[in-house]
C-alpha cells in the first residue's frame, strides 16, 4: 500500500469515525426529544388533573352552576395545554445538535469538547477528534436524565388520579359529565333549604315521542298537556306541602331527597311548595296537542253535476299534525229531498291507518255511479284525520266540498254554455287602443309643431266620438231594442245630446220597459240606471275626452279616457255576477203594528231606574277594612300598595269609591295628612244602594 | 241606541235560506210587543264576513249538512267572543238528521259543545213567561221529523249568558209565514221569539 493510499485509507476511516460520532449524536438528540415530549405531555396531564381537582373542591364548597361545570373540563384542558407548551419551550434545546453535544460533553467529560467540535458543520475532517469521541459512552447519563424528566410528572399525574378516585363518584361526575338535574348532588352547605335547588323532570306522553327534559331550578315548567312531571328536592319530606290550585300533591321520600309527581294540567296553573314559612311558586305552562290540520285539495271547489252523474270523483287531502297522525278517511254524505222532507246517507271511503307520520297526502276515488245519485241530491265530501292523543284522539276535518246534482228544470234557467263577450268588451279594447295612441302623441308632443298636434289629436277625437256612439247604442239597445239617434246623422249633423239628456232618456226608457213600475231594486235608482250606470259613466267621460282632444290637448284628455276605460271594466264585471239564493225582501209596516200585540203573559217590569251607585260588594268592603287596619298598624307604604290594588277592582262598578281611593293613595304616598281623604273613602264605601238581583239589565227599548 | 236589525246567516254549505218569511214575521212580532227600535226589513249576512260583527243577534237554519269553512268558523268564534248571540234552529226537527249532527259538531268546533238549557233559565222569562220551557211547535205535535217533542233547548252558556242557542223544535217552520197571517192565530205562536231577541239585546 502506498503512502498516498494509506493516507487515503486513513482519511477514509476518520471520515467514517466522524460520521459515526455525529450519527450517535443525532440518535441522542432524538432520544432526548422523545423524553422531553413525553415529559411535556405528562406535565399537561398533571396540570389538567390538578385543575379538575381544584374545581371539584370549589364545586363541593360553593356549588357551581351547570354552565360553569360544563366549562370545567375544557378549562382544565387549556391549562394542561398551556403547561405543555411551556415545558416544550423550556426544552427546546434538544432540537439543536450543538446544544445536545454540549449537554453530552457536560455529562461525559472525557471528550474535551471533541464532540462539540465535530458537531460544528465547519469543523472539517478531524480524525483525532473521532478517536477521542469513539472512546466515550453517554448512554447512562442519557437514561438517567430521560427517566428523571418523565418520572416527576408521571408521579404527579398518578397521585392526582388517585386523589380524584378517592372522592365520591357523583361529586366528580357532576363536574366531569355535568347533566341537568345533578344540582341535587351539589354541596351540602345549603341542604337546610329544602326548596332550593329543585329539579323538575318533564316526560311527555309516549305518543308524542318527545324526549324527557330535566330542568334545574325552573321558574316555569313547560310541556305538552298530560306530561308526567316529577319535582325533586333535597332533604326530608316531613312538613313539606305541595299544591296545584286547590289540590294537594303527595310528597314522597327517595333516599336523601323528596319528590312530588303530577300531570301537567290542561290550563296554566301555579305549583306552590310550602316549607314552614317559606314557599316557592312554579308556573305550570302546558301547551295543547294541536288538532290535525286537514286541507282538501281535490275536489278544489263546489260544483253542480249534470244528471245522471257518471265516472269517479278523485279525492285528495293534505294532512298535518304536530306529533303524528294515526288515521284518516274521507266522509261522504248524500242528502236527498226537498221542501220539508230530506233523507241522507253517509259513507266512508279511503280509510287508512297512519303510523304516526306528521305530514302526508291521502287520496281516494269515489265512484259516482255507485252512489245512485238522483237529480236534486247534494253530495258533501270532507277529509278527516285523527292523531294519537290520549285518552281521546283529536280529530281534524277539512272544509266540505258540496256537489249538487242538477234538476232537469235547471237547464231551462241556467245558461252554462260559453257565450261571446258582451258588447262592452269590444268597446273596452277600442278605448284601450285610443289611450295608447293618445299617450304616444303626448310623448311626441314636444317635438311636433302645434298644428300637427292638433291635427292628430282631432283624429283621435273622431275615433273617440265613434266609440262613444257605440256605447250609447249598447245602452239604448237594451232599453228599447233600437239604437239611439245620437249623432246618427254624422259628425257634423244635429247637435249631440248631453249626458244628462241620455241619462234622462234612459230613465224614461226604464219606465217604458217596466210598465211604469220599478220595484225590483231597493235603492232610489231604477233598474236601467243601475244596470247601465257604468256605461253611462263611460259615456260621460268620453264626452269630456272628446272635448279636450278637439282643442288639441291629449294630456288633459287622458284622465277622462282612463276613467271611461275603468267604467267599461266595471260594466263587464257587473254583468258577470250570478246572484244566487236571494230571498224575498219583505218590509214590515212597523208603525201599523207597533205595540198592537196582546202582551198578556209578559213578565212585569219591576225595574226602576237606578238612582245611585250600587253598594260596595262585601268582598271589597272586607279588603278595605283590612287595608285600614294595616294603615293604623303604621305601615302606610304597604297600605298604599294594597289600596291601589283595591282600587283596580273598585273601578269595575264602584267608580266613586275608586276615585276616593285614588285621592287617599296619593295623600299617603305624599306623606301628608290623609285624614280628610280617608273619611271621604269611608263615606264612599258606605254610600250607594244594594246591587240589583241578577236578571235583566236595564234596557230602555223594552216596555212590557 | 242603534236600530236592531234581524240578521240571517248565509253559510257556504246547506240551504241557509230555507225560511225566507221568518225574518219579517219576527220583526213584526218585535214591533207588536216591544218598543225596540227595529229595522223594518232583515238582512242576510255571510257567516264568514266581518259584517257579522255588526249584528248582536244572528239566526241560522237549514235542512242540509252544515260544514263551516275555516273563515266561517273563525268568524263565529269571534262573533261569540264579542258578545253576539247565535240562534240555530234545525229546520229538519230531526235529531237523527244531518243538519243536527253536523251543526252541533260545527258549533262544538267553533265555540263549545252544546248542553241542555234548563227550563228555568232567564230566557224563558225575559219578556213573556214560559214556565214549561220552550213552546212546542205544530211540527213536533204532528209527528214530523224525529217524532219527538223536545222539552229543552240546547245552548252554549258563557259567563252566565247564552252565546249559542240551539233548537230542534223547528221554529223555522213554525214561524215561516207572512206576518199578515198572524191575525188568524188565537195566540201568537211567535211570542217566544220576543224572549230570544230581548234576551240577546239585554243580557
Amino acid at each position: 500500500m502506498s503512502g498516498a493510499d494509506a493516507r487515503g485509507s486513513g482519511d477514509g476511516g476518520a471520515v467514517a469515525s466522524r460520521r459515526s460520532a455525529v450519527a450517535r449524536l443525532r440518535l441522542t438528540r432524538v432520544a432526548l426529544a422523545v423524553a422531553a415530549t413525553v415529559a411535556a405531555l405528562l406535565w399537561a396531564l398533571a396540570a389538567a388533573l390538578a385543575t379538575v381537582l381544584v374545581l371539584v373542591v370549589i364545586d363541593r364548597a360553593l356549588g357551581l352552576s351547570q354552565p360553569l361545570r360544563g366549562a370545567a373540563i375544557p378549562f382544565a384542558a387549556v391549562v394542561g395545554a398551556a403547561l405543555c407548551l411551556l415545558v416544550a419551550w423550556r426544552n427546546r434545546g434538544v432540537m439543536r445538535l450543538l446544544d445536545v453535544a454540549l449537554w453530552i460533553e457536560h455529562r461525559a467529560g472525557s471528550m474535551s469538547y471533541a464532540l462539540v467540535t465535530l458537531a460544528d458543520p465547519g469543523a472539517g475532517e478531524r480524525a483525532e477528534l473521532e478517536v477521542a469521541v469513539a472512546g466515550s459512552r453517554w448512554t447512562r447519563p442519557l437514561a438517567i436524565a430521560s427517566a428523571r424528566a418523565v418520572a416527576v410528572p408521571l408521579a404527579a399525574s398518578l397521585a392526582l388520579v388517585m386523589l380524584l378516585r378517592a372522592l365520591p363518584a357523583p361529586t366528580v361526575l357532576r363536574l366531569a359529565v355535568p347533566r341537568p338535574g345533578d344540582v341535587l348532588a351539589g354541596p351540602a352547605a345549603g341542604r337546610r333549604d329544602r326548596l332550593a335547588p329543585l329539579v323538575a323532570t318533564v316526560s311527555p306522553p309516549p305518543y308524542t315521542r318527545l324526549p324527557s327534559v330535566t330542568l334545574e331550578d325552573p321558574a316555569t315548567i313547560p310541556g305538552v298537556e298530560g306530561s308526567a312531571v316529577v319535582v325533586e328536592g333535597r332533604g326530608d319530606p316531613a312538613g313539606l306541602r305541595a299544591r296545584v290550585g286547590d289540590s294537594a300533591l303527595a310528597i314522597t321520600r327517595d333516599g336523601d331527597r323528596w319528590r312530588s309527581a303530577l300531570l301537567l294540567p290542561p290550563q296554566a296553573a301555579a305549583l306552590r311548595f310550602t316549607d314552614g314559612g317559606e314557599s316557592r311558586v312554579i308556573v305550570l305552562a302546558p301547551f295543547a296537542d294541536s288538532v290535525p290540520v286537514v286541507t282538501i285539495t281535490s275536489p278544489a271547489r263546489d260544483s253542480v253535476l249534470r244528471s245522471p252523474p257518471r265516472g269517479a270523483l278523485r279525492l285528495e287531502a293534505n294532512l298535518h299534525d304536530d306529533f303524528g297522525l294515526t288515521s284518516s278517511r274521507f266522509e261522504v254524505i248524500v242528502t236527498s229531498g226537498e221542501l220539508e222532507t230530506f233523507t241522507s246517507r253517509t259513507a266512508v271511503v279511503g280509510a287508512a291507518a297512519l303510523s304516526g307520520v306528521r305530514d302526508t297526502t291521502r287520496d281516494a276515488v269515489l265512484p259516482l255511479d255507485s252512489l245512485g245519485l238522483q237529480p236534486g241530491d247534494v253530495l258533501s265530501v270532507r277529509a278527516v284525520a285523527a292523531d294519537g292523543r290520549v285518552p281521546v284522539p283529536d280529530r281534524g276535518a277539512s272544509e266540505t266540498r258540496t256537489w249538487r246534482i242538477a234538476r232537469v228544470g235547471e237547464y231551462d234557467s241556467l245558461a252554462i254554455e260559453g257565450a261571446p263577450p258582451p258588447g262592452g268588451d269590444s268597446s273596452l279594447v277600442s278605448e284601450r287602443m285610443l289611450i295608447m295612441t293618445t299617450e304616444a302623441l303626448q310623448r311626441r308632443r314636444p317635438h311636433l309643431a302645434r298644428a300637427q298636434v292638433v291635427g292628430e289629436s282631432r283624429d283621435i277625437s273622431r275615433d273617440q266620438a265613434r266609440l262613444r256612439r257605440r256605447v250609447a247604442d249598447i245602452v239604448f239597445m237594451r232599453l228599447s231594442a233600437q239604437p239611439t239617434g245620437e249623432e246618427s246623422e254624422g259628425e257634423q249633423g244635429a247637435a249631440p245630446q248631453t249626458p244628462a239628456q241620455v241619462l234622462a232618456a234612459a230613465e224614461a226608457a226604464t219606465a217604458r220597459a217596466t210598465g211604469g213600475v220599478a220595484t225590483d231594486f231597493s235603492e232610489d235608482e231604477s233598474p236601467v240606471v243601475a244596470v247601465n250606470r257604468p256605461l253611462l259613466e263611460a259615456y260621460d267621460a268620453m264626452w269630456d275626452a272628446t272635448r279636450e282632444l278637439d282643442i288639441g290637448e291629449p294630456g288633459t284628455a287622458l284622465p277622462f279616457m282612463r276613467a271611461a276605460l275603468a267604467a267599461i271594466q266595471r260594466a263587464r264585471e257587473a254583468e258577470r255576477v250570478y246572484l244566487r239564493g236571494a230571498p224575498p225582501r219583505v218590509v214590515v209596516d212597523l208603525p201599523r203594528v207597533r205595540l198592537a200585540g196582546d202582551r198578556a203573559g209578559a213578565a212585569p217590569s219591576g225595574r226602576v231606574p237606578r238612582t245611585a251607585e250600587p253598594r260596595l260588594p262585601p268582598m271589597l268592603a272586607g279588603r278595605f277594612a283590612r287595608d285600614l287596619a294595616m294603615l293604623l298598624a303604621g305601615a302606610p307604604g304597604a297600605a298604599a300598595d294594597s289600596l291601589q290594588l283595591l282600587r283596580v277592582d273598585a273601578l269595575d262598578g264602584s267608580s266613586e269609591f275608586a276615585a276616593a281611593l285614588d285621592t287617599l293613595v296619593r295623600r299617603l304616598r305624599a306623606g301628608g295628612d290623609a285624614t280628610a281623604a280617608l273619611i271621604a273613602a269611608r263615606r264612599a264605601a258606605d254610600a250607594g244602594t244594594d246591587r240589583a238581583a241578577p236578571g235583566l239589565a236595564r234596557w230602555a227599548g223594552v216596555a212590557p | 241606541m242603534s236600530t236592531f236589525v234581524f240578521a240571517t246567516a248565509q253559510y257556504e254549505s246547506g240551504d241557509w235560506d230555507s225560511a225566507p218569511l221568518l225574518p219579517a214575521n219576527i220583526i213584526d212580532t218585535i214591533a207588536r210587543y216591544t218598543t225596540i227600535d227595529v229595522a223594518p226589513a232583515g238582512v242576510v249576512v255571510p257567516l264568514g264576513s266581518a259584517d257579522l260583527l255588526r249584528y248582536p243577534f244572528v239566526y241560522l237554519t237549514g235542512h242540509l249538512p252544515v260544514r263551516f269553512t275555516d273563515q266561517e268558523r273563525a268568524m263565529v268564534r269571534r262573533f261569540n267572543d264579542r258578545g253576539g248571540m247565535l240562534f240555530v234552529d234545525d229546520h229538519n226537527h230531526d235529531v237523527d238528521g244531518q243538519f243536527h249532527k253536523t251543526a252541533t259538531e260545527e258549533i262544538a268546533r267553533a265555540v263549545a259543545p252544546l248542553a241542555p238549557l234548563p227550563n228555568t233559565d232567564p230566557l224563558y222569562s225575559a219578556f213573556f213567561h214560559f214556565d214549561d220551557g220552550p213552546p212546542d211547535t205544530s211540527q213536533e205535535l204532528n209527528g214530523w221529523g224525529d217524532n219527538l217533542v223536545h222539552r229543552q233547548l240546547l245552548a252554549v252558556v258563557r259567563d252566565g249568558r247564552i252565546v249559542v242557542l240551539y233548537s230542534n223544535k223547528d221554529y223555522s217552520s213554525e214561524w215561516n209565514y207572512s206576518p199578515r197571517n198572524k191575525r188568524l192565530f188565537a195566540v201568537d205562536n211567535t211570542r217566544f221569539a220576543v224572549n230570544i231577541i230581548v234576551y240577546a239585546l239585554t243580557r
